[in-house]
Formats: structure tokens, C-alpha cells, sequence
């Protein structure tokens, strides 16, 4: 929005009230902007420093004892946190990576213009709309036993909800089938802001498909990958559902989630649960930061672009 | 569920004191303004959101007898883990609003020693010999009751008595009967609480306590996890009975619920089950059943001459050390473990009562024969850290079981987490 408005000051025809006062129109936003990035502060900052605080303590019931860092401590020789990484981890880059590859499929198909493509978008994010716990009460159904969906349809009998490895690809799959549509969707707002002059011009010069995709939708599709994958990863790193239904706190799949709310609920160790959740923040902050940075240097880029 | 004309206007009433509590939770020490008036309530008991009928039914029965000091019952979650976390948040926060605490037989140990329940053990002599044994025993944390008896549950052993003419005595004839006719007929031998949850902990220490074995020693002080061979034959019974194929399919994902409705379809000879099942099976109230009128129910069996040994199940209440009104909460909880109507209310409808009077004139041979199983029934040890026993039970011994890992040492790790559990970091 605010892009679009800049650029339309700059237009020739001026509208009634053009600029011209006396604060600079940079200053004017800051000042705007104030009332909301402070609201942001307080809503997002101040449980995030409760919960660094509420970590330096040892909680039991109604008794607390202030430990420094030894929940930190505790943390880092505990091999169920070590554990829960690897399992995060694992689940986060193989089900992102399968989600943007079909995403992207998806994208390019529905980018395509064809008879009933506005129903195929609609139908495409169904499994999106379905809350994450009502499907991973249904996926898990599928693989168990009895009926033995799954195991029916691929006439195989795999022991999908207590096999460690086999569970983590239940809920992988689980995962890509529910989020791919959501990738897609974000990809094929990036498809549609690429001109067709672009795909034309390679056409004339003698470009194939391949060379069109890789030259052309690729890189111009760099800023809504890089959005659709910072959203994915990050949202992927803090997954709870789909492992907690599947296998309730059993170490073989819990993630980074899963693990602190054992010890927010199920052992109650508040001042641990709240390090593992900081931990958890600390992990998914760097994590968002390093793609914050790759989209921070592709906006730069662009601006340049544009200015020569 | 308040269909019928004699709990109408009880519910109608109920209501109307879940609208006065919501007012009274916002502050000001209720009993000052009550005066006793119909609608306004003196107390909040936070209960589980299954079996609300039953619950209410016992709060309408206390308001009729108390008018002015009416329970206001809140409904937490059927799920046990949402319910621990409802009272948590009321307790750590330090808001109170709950004064009667219905606690799950384990969890006495971990509120008594976190100092979120009042101590009752005053009141040993009003249920000591009046209330099941298992059900006091599970009240009591380091020899000292913290909560009083309320409802209780142990498992029947389900057979089908068109395919075994008696129920097995011992676990070893249950493994090759099961085995061989589920063979003949083509279904599954055993089926029950299977799935990595609480109810594998249950079927384990059911198996493990009929061994002859015991987690702790009498003032549980140590672990005896590894005394003797009960945890070994435990577990062996459960791997054998996987590699010999007893159990019904799915078995290792199965929760109450699963197991009924394959039990119900005919998919299995046995099956280890609470007794709600019951109706369920015999096909009442429309439900369809396959196995109505061939099937029976038998207490559990044990290993060679050991009697079975059902694990209690059921609720506690405990009264909440942050309480504004805790003598009228103590009164409750005491009267909702003693009185005869009440408990009798829970019989009525089908949740087993801990009063052991109300299994005397019981005309039900069901009932009855519900009644001996709980006298014989055990506590799981409800020390301050049961839940990460638990969650090393599950943990450990499922894998073992499927076979994932050694048996020696989760058994081990077991023991350990027994140790660990006798007093909660």
C-alpha cells in the first residue's frame, strides 16, 4: 500500500491535495507509525521477556526458587531436548521441501488459464481451511490398523502410527497435503505479477519451456519463495498437532512443541517448560532472521533495479 | 441427558446457578452477600466434562439438601490432560475459583506435594473401612489423606461365550486360548488398551501387579520395581503374546474406545475394558451389536495362583488450599464420599461409586461381581511424580513391547523413573 501511494505522488497529475507541508513525508509516516509499532511491542515483546524471566526460576506448585541459569543448564545435557530438535528438524525440512515443490506445481498449473480454473483454486485449498487438529484426527484414523486405510490402499502393513520412522512420514505427509495448497496460493500471487511480455519475448528468441521456467519464473518468483518458505519453515519449526495426535509425548515423534508442553502440563516443571520455549524462540527467530535477511537483500536488489 | 421430568427442575436450577457463579467468580467473597438465596452459589467444584449427567445429578442432590450453600459445577474437559491444565492455571494464577478439585485417582501426590490441595486427614476415620481400600489408598499422599473417594472404575474381562465355554484363570490360558480359537474363528485374540497412553500403563501394571509384583515398597520410600520377576513376566507376557499373535489387530494403537468397537463387531475373543462398554455391547438403546447375548464378563485373570488385580480408575475430590470458602468445600467433599444417596446416585447411573455399601444390595450379578473387583482392586501409586513414572512406563515399555527395544533395559529405565518419581524436582 504504502509503495503504491509513494509511487503515485511521484505521478504527473497531482490530486487535490498534493504534498507540500511542512513535515517531510518520511517523518509524517514515523509518526503514524508510532502508535502501532508500540502496541506491537507490548503485545508481542512482553511475553516473550515474561517468559525469559519466568525461565530463570525452579517452580514447583506454589514454591519458587529463583536458579539462573540452571534450567538453561539442564537443558543442554537433557537428550530429550536433543531429541526434540532432531525430530523438529527433520519434520521441518523434509515437509517443507516437498511442500514447496508441490506448491509450486500446483502455482504453475492453476497460473495456466483453463476452463474452470477459478473452482480448481477453491477446491486446491480445502485441506488448508480444515483446522490442523481435526485433520490430524482424520490422518490418524487413515493409518491406523483398524480400518487400515492406508495400508489398504498401498497394500503394504506398515505399523504407521508406533513405527518412529514410518510415523514421521504419517505426519509428513500428513503436513505436505494439508499446507501445500497454502504454498501454492502464495506462489501463484508472485506467477501473476510476472508480465507476459517476459514469456513472449523469450518465446521469439527461441527460449523453451525449460529455459522460460528456469530464466524467467524462477528468478522473478524469488520474492514469494523466499515469503512462502520463511512462513512454512517457521511455522513448521513450532508444529504441534499433527505429532501430539498422532503419538501423544512418546519421544519417537515429539517436536520442540510437543516437548514443552509435557513439562507445562503433563510434568509440570513450569521454569523448564518456559527455557524449552524460549529455546524454541531463540531456534525459530534465527532461523526467521536468516530469511528475513535473503528477502531484505532480494527488496534492495529490486530498488535498484527500478532506480537505473 | 436431562430428559427425564424428575431432573428437570434440578437442571433448571443447576443453570441458574452456573449464571449466579459466573457473577460470583468476578470477586467479593460470595458467602457475605448470599444469604442463602436459590441461585446464588456458595462453592465451585471443577470437575471432568465426562459424564456431566452423573455430576450433576450429585450437585442437584447436595443443593437440595444445602440451599444455602449451593455447588456451582464448573465442567472442565473430558480430556485429562486439558483438565490438569484448567486446574493449573487457576491454581498457579493464583485466581481460585475452583474450591472442590475432582482430581484422577494419580494425581493426588503431585497436588498434595505442590501445595495446591488442603490436607483432610482428619476425616480418615469417615472413610477408612466405609470407601474401597484402592480408592483411600489413592487419596493419600506419604500416609496422609489429601483428597477424599468419589467415583472409582476397574475392568472387566470380556469373553464371548459362543467361542470359550469358561473365562480363563490366568494370563497363560488367556495367551493360548486367545491365540488358538481367534485362529479357528479368524479374528483377534486380545484386545484392550493397547495405544502408548496411561492405558498401557494400566495394562501393564494390571499384568505386573497379578505376578505378584509391587512399584514401591509399603511407605514408598524406594522403588521395587525389579524385585522378584513380576515386571519381566509382565512384559513378557505382552511380547510373547505380539509374536504368538494374540492381540487383535491394531492392538498397539488402541484406546478404549477402538477396543469396543472391535470387541463389538466380533473382531476378538477377549478383550480388557472398563464397564461402560457393558450397554454397549448388549446392544441397548438402538446401538448395534454383534456380539449381544454372546458375551460374558469375568474378572481379570492373574499369573499361576495369583488373583487378577484390576487397576482403580475414578476421581477424587480435594479441596483447593486457595479455597475462599474451604469449610463448605471440606463438608462437600466428605459428604459426596460418605453419603449414601449420592454414591448410590453414581451406581444408578453406571459410574462405579467407592462406597462399599452400595454394592450389597446390588441386584445387578454384573454389579456385584463389579463390586468384588474393586475390593480387590490396586491404586496406581499416586507419589508426587506419577505422570513422568508414566510417561516412562509408556515410553519405555510400549517400544519394548513392539519389539523396538531391549526389554532388559527398558525395564531399567523403568525403575529408575520409578526412583525419580518418589519426590518430584
Amino acid at each position: 500500500m504504502a509503495i503504491a501511494q509513494s509511487s503515485k505522488a511521484r505521478t504527473p497529475q497531482r490530486g487535490p491535495r498534493s504534498k507540500g507541508s511542512g513535515i517531510g513525508e518520511r517523518a509524517l509516516a514515523k509518526i503514524f507509525l508510532t502508535p502501532s509499532f508500540t502496541f506491537m511491542a507490548v503485545i508481542a515483546l512482553f511475553p516473550v521477556i515474561y517468559a525469559v524471566w519466568m525461565s530463570m526460576y525452579q517452580i514447583t506448585g506454589f514454591r519458587q526458587e529463583f536458579t539462573g541459569f540452571g534450567n538453561y543448564s539442564q537443558l543442554l545435557s537433557d537428550g530429550g531436548f536433543y531429541n526434540a530438535i532432531r525430530n523438529t528438524f527433520v519434520f521441518t525440512t523434509v515437509s517443507v521441501a516437498f511442500e514447496f515443490v508441490i506448491g509450486l506445481m500446483f502455482a504453475l498449473i492453476m497460473n495456466q488459464a483453463f476452463r474452470g480454473q477459478g473452482i480448481t483454486r477453491a477446491i486446491i485449498l480445502v485441506p488448508w481451511v480444515i483446522p490442523t487438529a481435526v485433520a490430524a484426527q482424520v490422518w490418524r484414523y487413515m493409518f491406523s490398523d483398524n480400518p487400515g486405510f492406508v495400508n489398504g490402499l498401498l497394500g503394504t502393513s506398515i505399523n504407521w502410527l508406533n513405527d518412529p520412522t514410518w510415523s514421521m512420514v504419517g505426519i509428513i505427509t500428513a503436513d505436505v497435503w494439508k499446507t501445500a495448497p497454502f504454498v501454492a496460493l502464495l506462489l501463484l500471487a508472485g506467477l501473476q505479477t510476472i508480465p507476459r511480455e517476459y514469456y513472449e519475448a523469450a518465446e521469439v528468441d527461441g527460449a523453451g519451456a525449460w529455459r522460460r521456467f528456469w530464466s524467467i519464473t524462477l528468478p522473478l518468483l524469488r520474492p514469494a519463495i523466499i515469503v512462502a518458505l520463511l512462513f512454512r519453515t517457521v511455522d513448521a519449526l513450532r508444529m504441534f498437532d499433527f505429532a501430539y495426535v498422532f503419538a501423544g509425548y512418546s519421544n519417537s515423534l515429539a517436536t520442540l512443541s510437543v516437548y514443552t508442553q509435557r513439562y507445562l502440563y503433563a510434568e509440570p516443571e513450569l521454569g523448564y517448560a518456559n527455557a524449552l520455549s524460549t529455546a524454541t524462540f531463540i531456534i525459530v527467530m534465527i532461523v526467521g532472521i536468516f530469511f528475513i535477511r535473503l528477502m531484505g537483500q532480494q527488496t534492495v536488489g529490486s530498488e535498484k533495479g527500478k532506480k537505473k | 441427558m436431562r430428559s427425564t421430568p424428575v431432573h428437570k427442575t434440578g437442571a433448571l436450577l443447576a443453570g441458574l446457578v452456573v449464571a449466579g457463579g459466573g457473577l460470583a467468580a468476578c470477586g467479593s467473597p460470595d458467602s457475605q452477600n448470599g444469604n442463602g438465596e436459590a441461585g446464588e452459589a456458595a462453592f465451585t467444584w471443577a470437575v471432568t466434562g465426562a459424564d456431566q449427567a452423573i455430576h450433576e445429578a450429585v450437585a442437584d442432590l447436595w443443593n437440595e439438601q444445602n440451599p444455602d450453600q449451593m455447588v456451582n459445577v464448573e465442567f472442565l474437559s473430558p480430556e485429562a490432560d486439558q483438565q490438569r491444565q484448567a486446574m493449573f492455571q487457576d491454581l498457579q494464577s493464583g485466581t481460585g475459583a475452583f474450591d472442590v478439585l475432582g482430581l484422577d485417582v494419580v494425581w493426588t501426590g503431585e497436588f498434595a506435594e505442590a501445595g495446591y490441595i488442603m490436607n483432610l486427614e482428619d476425616h480418615r476415620a469417615e472413610v477408612e473401612g466405609v470407601s474401597l481400600d484402592g480408592a483411600v489408598e489413592s487419596s493419600s499422599w506419604e500416609n496422609e489423606l489429601f483428597a477424599m473417594p468419589y467415583s472409582s472404575n476397574a475392568g472387566y474381562l470380556y469373553y464371548r461365550t459362543d467361542l470359550v465355554d469358561e473365562p480363563p484363570a490366568t494370563w497363560d490360558e488367556v495367551l493360548e486360548s486367545g491365540v488358538e480359537v481367534g485362529d479357528e474363528a479368524g479374528i483377534g485374540g486380545y484386545a484392550g488398551l493397547g495405544n502408548q497412553y496411561e492405558g498401557f500403563v494400566v495394562t501393564f501394571l494390571q499384568l505386573f501387579w497379578s505376578a505378584g509384583g509391587e512399584v514401591y515398597n509399603d511407605d514408598q520410600t524406594e522403588s521395587t520395581f525389579l524385585e522378584g520377576d513380576a515386571a519381566e513376566r509382565a512384559l513378557d507376557f505382552l511380547i510373547d503374546g505380539r509374536e504368538q499373535g494374540l492381540f487383535a489387530s491394531g492392538f498397539d494403537s488402541m484406546v478404549e474406545d477402538d477396543a469396543r468397537s472391535l470387541f463389538q463387531a466380533g473382531d476378538s475373543v477377549y478383550m480388557h475394558n472398563w464397564p461402560y462398554a457393558l450397554p454397549l455391547l448388549e446392544g441397548e438403546d438402538g446401538e448395534e451389536s454383534d456380539v449381544a447375548g454372546d458375551f460374558d464378563v469375568a474378572a481379570l485373570p492373574g499369573f499361576d495362583e495369583n488373583p487378577g488385580v484390576g487397576a482403580l480408575g475414578g476421581l477424587n475430590n480435594a479441596v483447593s488450599e486457595l479455597s475462599d470458602n474451604q469449610d463448605v468445600a471440606e463438608e462437600f467433599v466428605v459428604w459426596a464420599a460418605t453419603d449414601a444417596d449420592a454414591q448410590q446416585t453414581l451406581l444408578d447411573m453406571s459410574l462405579p461409586s467407592t462406597m462399599l455399601s452400595t454394592y450389597d444390595g446390588a441386584d445387578d450379578p454384573n454389579v456385584q461381581l463389579l463390586g468384588e473387583i474393586l475390593a480387590e482392586a490396586q491404586a496406581r501409586p499416586a507419589v508426587a511424580g506419577y505422570n513422568s513414572l508414566s510417561l516412562a512406563i509408556q515410553e519405555n515399555l510400549h517400544s519394548a513391547f513392539l519389539g523396538q527395544t531391549d526389554p532388559e533395559q527398558a525395564l531399567q529405565a523403568v525403575d529408575e523413573a520409578a526412583t525419580d518419581a518418589l519426590s518430584a524436582e
